[in-house]
């Protein structure tokens, strides 16, 4: 294996070598690290959107997705530093306070819910935002936006993994909204109910 | 959708097995003649990376993009309809008419609601238009439109209305008066019969060479204009040390609230920046320019196009394609590498770094952005000497800077001045002093990122670097000056229904943290804690520098103005 370098990572040094992020490389030495935005499984871009996972590099002013970073020789990674652990948790409260409560959660075992518990940010002091309707116009799958976190993984299932090209990521800010061709129905759209987005 | 399709075509598809088919295609279908239309508007061979410059056709021929339409232009593009409605969505000045809605009215007046003209009585003026009721007009509220020194402004069509009263507004829209004005600016003979293009046309017959350029441009500390104070030969050095092709991204999406600078380079002397741009080619070593204009600005996109042709036509550009483009109304888009992404046809969204621009940017390329100010002293520091520019500062700083004023003052505008020169000499000396009957107070000394600084830190230099300390920075150099009659707080919830609503949407600290935030900032009371926890996420977390400095009115204000809450 060429081009090792070494890190240290939560104050453990960790080899690594070409190619790997620094998410891949704690996942590999069983640190966890938050993550929603990021799929480690194959096709699946890393797209750094959610912000989840990120870490303290010593000397650089803000923190980094650790989805998207590799690691440098000599480089000073901290995932459990307060800073970093802060942010963290509250990139998870600012989602809670846009989600249906946990008793009237859609999934309650997704990984949403899962990394909610594990950060101990199940609820959230922040104001919800408008409400969203549901989309029941397709006969197999409905679509819950009121549980969206814009993480835009099934925008990268429907264009990139499966080619079926049917749903966009619409509009700008806080308006911005999973969309079926042209914020169509799901039912009257050219989505061929392949269910990679369900994943 | 498609009812009659289904009625027709219902019941005639069969399997080969004999089950029934879907008596229909799924989805929106093309109809032909759009599709030739759209064909005949955008021609042969579209390019994937003009999809903004197509919608800008369509909506300036139609008022508005029909789903027919882009449909139509998905399909001319090979594009996936999401891909096409996620770009016409993303941008203020496109409007997207769904099958069964109606378009927008003829005429649009746009009121920019940012924050010197809302100390100016924006919110009256709209107030005022919308009880007008104005026949087939509708009223919007836009951010910053770059012309603070002749707050309140309006634009109706692409017509924009300084210092703008109901009267003013209601004649132009009753004397269909929608096209920009083109101001009085040095044309191509004028510029060229006072000395311009000379250093050029040296440095193209080998009388400079590109080293000498960049160390001149080492020695006058030249730094980037548009607000990031990057050392400008610096850059140049990095992008040339790529391996070619090169490119080229002139920024001019001058769009932070209180910053008309560039705006006013261009309207007065265009030709000083191509020339600019031109030589920074050559140095660098770079085939082709994007110039990249806010849509905000019609009058410099028709001058621009006008000028470079004749540059062209005289043979100075040959060693360089240049292709204007123009933004859609999105402030993102000035964030450099959202603005690669929009010239690339794509929604505003800032990329993650590393890679940085200057190694990976437009079309994955190794690529030069500049701002336009930046290349406007370019020319002049080589002609008069790296030493009159490096040697111009104030107060242990260095260079020049166009200072945009405005706010309380009695004289603002653009001031250029030394680096490093203080808000009071600058109020004083440059400004005419503030406003009769108002007292200062307060100014933000770069835009809305900048943060707010109180009267009593009235003795810092304004330059890059220098206000780190107070939690603030210069950036463009965007000066809007308060004063005894305006609270803090308010302003600071203005700032953040900027950039509430300018945010990509890309990052949850940013696109969750400015709405959660300008919700707490509008109640009576505001929670410090939960403020205070907004801030350090977004500037700790989010991916680019809108986000990372939407929390400086939030700090500023508990730090500097907490009798105003």
């Amino acid at each position: 294996m060429g081009n090792t370098i070494r890190f240290t990572l939560d104050g453990k040094t960790i080899e690594s070598s070409d190619g790997e992020t620094i998410w891949q490389a704690a996942d590999r030495v069983n640190i966890p690290i938050p993550h929603l935005c990021y799929l480690p499984q194959p096709d699946y871009r890393t797209d750094g959107n959610c912000r989840a996972c990120v870490v303290e590099i010593e000397g650089e002013g803000a923190l980094a997705a650790s989805c998207l970073r590799k690691p440098a020789e000599g480089m000073v990674v901290r995932s459990d530093s307060e800073r970093a652990r802060k942010s963290q948790s509250l990139v998870m409260e600012l989602l809670m306070a846009d989600q249906p409560s946990r008793e009237k959660a859609h999934e309650r075992e997704s990984r949403l819910w899962e990394w909610a518990e594990t950060l101990d940010t199940t609820s959230s002091r922040f104001p919800a935002r408008d409400s969203i309707d549901r989309d029941l116009s397709h006969p197999a799958m409905h679509v819950a936006l009121d549980a969206c976190i814009q993480c835009n993984l099934c925008v990268r299932a429907c264009r990139e993994v499966q080619v079926n090209d049917v749903i966009g990521m619409a509009h700008r800010g806080h308006h911005a909204k999973i969309v079926f061709d042209f914020d169509d129905p799901m039912g009257a759209s050219t989505c061929v109910a392949c269910g990679e987005c369900v994943f | 959708m498609q009812a009659n399709t289904i009625e027709v075509m219902a019941g005639r598809f069969r399997n080969s097995d004999g089950r029934k088919a879907r008596p229909y295609t799924k989805g929106r279908q093309v109809d032909r003649l759009t599709k030739a239309e759209i064909k005949a508007l955008i021609g042969e061979s579209p390019r994937r990376d003009l999809l903004i410059e197509y919608l800008h056709l369509i909506q300036d021929r139609h008022g508005h993009l029909s789903s027919k339409n882009l449909a139509a232009l998905a399909d001319e593009m090979c594009l996936a309809q999401s891909e096409v409605y996620e770009v016409a969505t993303f941008y203020a000045h496109f409007d997207v008419v769904h099958e069964g809605e109606n378009p927008p009215p003829p005429m649009t007046i746009r009121v920019c609601d940012s924050i010197s003209c809302e100390l100016a009585n924006a919110e009256k003026l709209v107030h005022d238009l919308e009880q007008a009721s104005l026949k087939d007009v509708r009223i919007l509220r836009a951010p910053c439109m770059g012309r603070c020194a002749t707050a309140p402004v309006a634009e109706v069509g692409h017509n924009h209305v300084d210092h703008a009263t109901l009267k003013k507004i209601t004649e132009a829209v009753a004397g269909k008066h929608i096209h920009p004005a083109i101001p009085d600016y040095i044309g191509f003979d004028d510029y060229c019969g006072s000395g311009g293009y000379r250093l050029w046309k040296n440095c193209l017959k080998g009388r400079y060479s590109p080293e000498r350029i960049l160390d001149d441009l080492d020695t006058s500390r030249l730094k980037g204009l548009g607000g990031a104070g990057f050392p400008t030969g610096r850059k140049w050095r990095i992008v040339g040390g790529y391996e070619a092709p090169r490119l080229m991204a002139v920024n001019i999406d001058e769009g932070e609230p209180g910053t008309f600078k560039d705006r006013y380079y261009l309207e007065s002397d265009p030709h000083r920046f191509i020339e600019g741009m031109l030589i920074a080619a050559w140095v660098v070593g770079i085939e082709k320019s994007y110039v990249y204009i806010r849509d905000e600005y019609p009058a410099i996109i028709a001058l621009l196009k006008e000028e470079i042709a004749k540059v062209q036509s005289a043979g100075l550009a040959d060693h360089l394609e240049i292709e204007i483009r123009r933004g859609a109304g999105a402030y993102i888009c000035g964030e450099e590498s959202a603005m690669i992404e929009s010239i690339e046809g794509k929604r505003g969204l800032p990329r993650n770094r590393p890679p940085y621009v200057a190694e990976v940017g437009l079309f994955g390329r190794p690529t030069l952005e500049n701002n336009v100010e930046t290349l406007h002293w370019v020319r002049d520091i080589i002609e008069k000497g790296p030493k009159w520019f490096s040697e111009s500062g104030a107060n242990g700083c260095s260079g020049l800077r166009s200072y945009s004023v405005s706010g309380r003052v009695k004289e603002p505008g653009v001031k250029l001045a030394s680096a490093g020169i203080t808000i009071r000499e600058l109020i004083e000396g440059h400004c005419g002093g503030m406003l009769d009957g108002h007292k200062f107070k307060s100014y933000l000394p770069g835009g809305a990122s900048g943060g707010i600084l109180p009267a009593s830190i009235d003795n810092v230099p304004l330059d890059f670097g220098t206000l780190h300390e107070y939690g603030c920075f210069i950036g463009s150099a965007a000066i809007v000056v308060f004063s005894d009659q305006d609270n803090m707080k308010d302003v600071a919830l203005n700032l953040m229904r900027f950039f509430r609503d300018e945010s990509c949407g890309q990052c949850t600290p940013c696109r969750s943290g400015t709405e959660k935030a300008a919700r707490l900032m509008a109640k009576p009371e505001w929670d410090m804690e939960l403020l205070e926890d907004l801030s350090t996420v977004m500037t700790d977390a989010s991916i680019c520098g809108l986000g990372q400095a939407a929390g400086n009115p939030i700090n500023c204000v508990f730090k500097y103005f907490p009798e105003d809450l």
